[in-house]
């Protein structure tokens, strides 16, 4: 039978496509550059994801986004995210969507790995997102 | 070893880390650099990850970098450096004079948003403050000075995060954990940090909040913040435990618990009991509003249809509204019917929700609509002649700076 560590065992385990993944997965361990990601999240890289979280935008600025972050914490008071606390979102081409507030769940495609530039990590999360919805 | 010992060479190697790194990864001297182009690249890259990099960088400068974080300070405000900048330094392990100072200041400033990390950094140097100064040393600050302002803070301070981060220099200062752990403490997230930092800093807290912590399910309006604090405790507990973090059969999260409670329980004297699944005691909020303020404390207030508040995340608290009183605010809740966010929001924010409907907005400081900020005048009334005076003024209190200009 398959063995899981405590992170994984506490995720949402609901059958259904695009499979649930939560933030206790994504961000469940200690994350150095350069590392070996370990198996719970590289098992998910390009897999169809939903995952809930909050909206946050990468660049300054206002209006609707065509990318944006997803991480797990509402409020920027509390520490600055780390890179395996952010899902880097991006909508397709030519959609945007407003900033919503509280929690929203956005499928769409997730790529792991570390994607760098300027030979700096930038993500290591990345989603081709389909679709943006608001719990209400 | 001496266990005071122990903690001291922990504390130490988790301070020298990020300059052996900075040292290693760079090979440059710092005071070489161009901190000044670091700096404007920690503050307006458009990249987040190359931001946190350049913050990394500037931390890891120490005393050579403040110059430039000083002068963009000076030129843009101190609140136009992000707070991933701020985190860095008060996380890099360097206690230079200059750095101290820095974070000294920071900390002091009341209007500064990220005051609390500057308090973390603060306590994570305490011991070597100490040390320093029993070793004839200059310190980077005067201990007995950190010591008052630890005091104070972890007593009196409105923000929950400036309490626990004071809390931890106090224990890292040397005061005793348990008598830390039982002050007062209103913030059902304050213990949980506390614990996981001062596993952090190698001083093993009590692991009941931690346990606790992994069955917390408590939403407030949507937010599962009680997960949050799940992940927390479950992140610090792996980290703690390494190789015994034990793995087990797939099933239900309290089997998961019952796994981790003896392997807990080995480590410590602590008689720890397993938790109880905590969910929400508030089931049918029709709305409230979080106010999220670094300056003056969060606050949470929640209301059924049948015109009870509720207080605090938790919602424990709770008092009903006289039915006249509840019925006119009722029927005028349109007024905080707001379905988009008003203002850039950088710290301190205003959400207002309405389960089952649109409205879930956050409102930045200075940027409430009117008819929104009288309907929660009115609220604050209404809790006035309920009984609920303080509570009241502390909601006038935190709506005073969202109020539109």
């Amino acid at each position: 039978m398959l063995r899981l560590p405590l992170s994984l065992l506490l995720m949402s385990c609901l059958a259904g496509d695009p499979e649930p993944l939560g933030f206790e997965v994504l961000a469940g361990f200690d994350y150095s550059e350069g590392m070996a990601l370990p198996k719970e999240v590289t098992a998910w890289d390009e897999k169809e994801v939903s995952i809930r979280g909050f909206m946050r935008r990468e660049f300054p600025g206002d209006g609707p986004v065509n990318s944006f972050m997803l991480i797990n914490d509402n409020c920027g008071c509390t520490g600055t995210p780390k890179m395996n606390e952010i899902v880097f979102c991006m909508l397709p081409e030519g959609e945007t969507e407003d900033l919503h507030e509280g929690v929203v769940t956005v499928t769409g495609k997730l790529y792991v790995g570390e994607e760098k530039e300027d030979g700096v990590v930038i993500m290591i999360y990345q989603m081709d997102a389909d679709t943006v919805s608001t719990t209400r | 070893m001496n266990p005071n010992t122990s903690v001291r060479l922990l504390v130490a190697v988790a301070l020298a880390t990020p300059l052996v790194a900075f040292c290693v990864g760079s090979g440059q001297d710092p005071k070489a650099e161009d901190w000044a182009k670091h700096v404007e690249k920690s503050c307006t890259s458009r990249r987040y990850g190359i931001r946190l990099a350049a913050a990394r960088k500037v931390g890891a400068g120490g005393d050579a970098a403040v110059g430039a974080v000083e002068a963009y300070a000076a030129e843009h405000g101190a609140n136009a450096l992000p707070a991933s900048l701020v985190d860095a330094i008060a996380d890099s392990g360097q206690a230079g004079a200059k750095v101290s100072r820095l974070l000294w200041n920071w900390a002091m400033d009341p209007d500064f948003y990220w005051r609390a990390s500057a308090m973390r950094g603060l306590a994570l140097r305490v011991r070597e403050y100490k040390d320093r100064a029993a070793d004839g040393d200059a310190p980077g600050l005067e201990p007995a000075q950190v010591d008052y302002l630890m005091s104070v803070r972890a007593e009196s301070d409105p923000s929950w995060l400036m309490r626990t981060h004071a809390r931890l220099g106090l224990v890292l200062g040397g005061a005793g954990v348990a008598d830390v752990f039982a002050r007062p403490e209103p913030d059902p997230r304050a213990p949980v940090r506390l614990a996981t930092l001062l596993l952090g800093a190698g001083v093993t807290p009590p692991l009941q909040p931690l346990l606790d912590a992994l069955a917390d399910e408590r939403t407030f309006l949507g937010t599962p913040w009680g997960a949050n604090l799940a992940t927390e405790s479950s992140k610090a507990l792996r980290r703690w435990l390494g190789d015994a973090f034990p793995a087990f059969e797939a099933g239900d999260k309290q089997q998961a618990i019952r796994a981790l409670l003896p392997v807990l329980q080995l480590r410590t004297d602590e008689t720890l009991q397993p938790p109880a699944t905590r969910a929400d005691l508030v089931t049918d909020a029709a709305g409230g509003v979080e106010l999220l303020s670094c300056k003056f404390g969060d606050q949470f207030v929640q209301w059924g249809d049948d015109g009870t508040v509720f207080f605090g995340l938790g919602g424990a608290d709770s008092v009903q509204l006289a039915a006249d009183a509840w019925r006119q605010l009722s029927e005028d809740r349109a007024a905080i019917a707001l379905e988009k966010s008003v203002g850039v929001v950088i710290c301190d924010s205003l959400r207002i929700a309405q389960p089952g409907t649109s409205t879930n907005a956050k409102v930045a400081p200075a940027s409430m609509p009117e008819a929104a900020a009288d309907w929660l005048k009115r609220l604050a009334a209404k809790l006035e002649e309920a009984g609920e005076g303080e509570r009241a003024a502390d909601l006038r209190r935190g709506l005073g700076q969202f109020q539109g200009r």
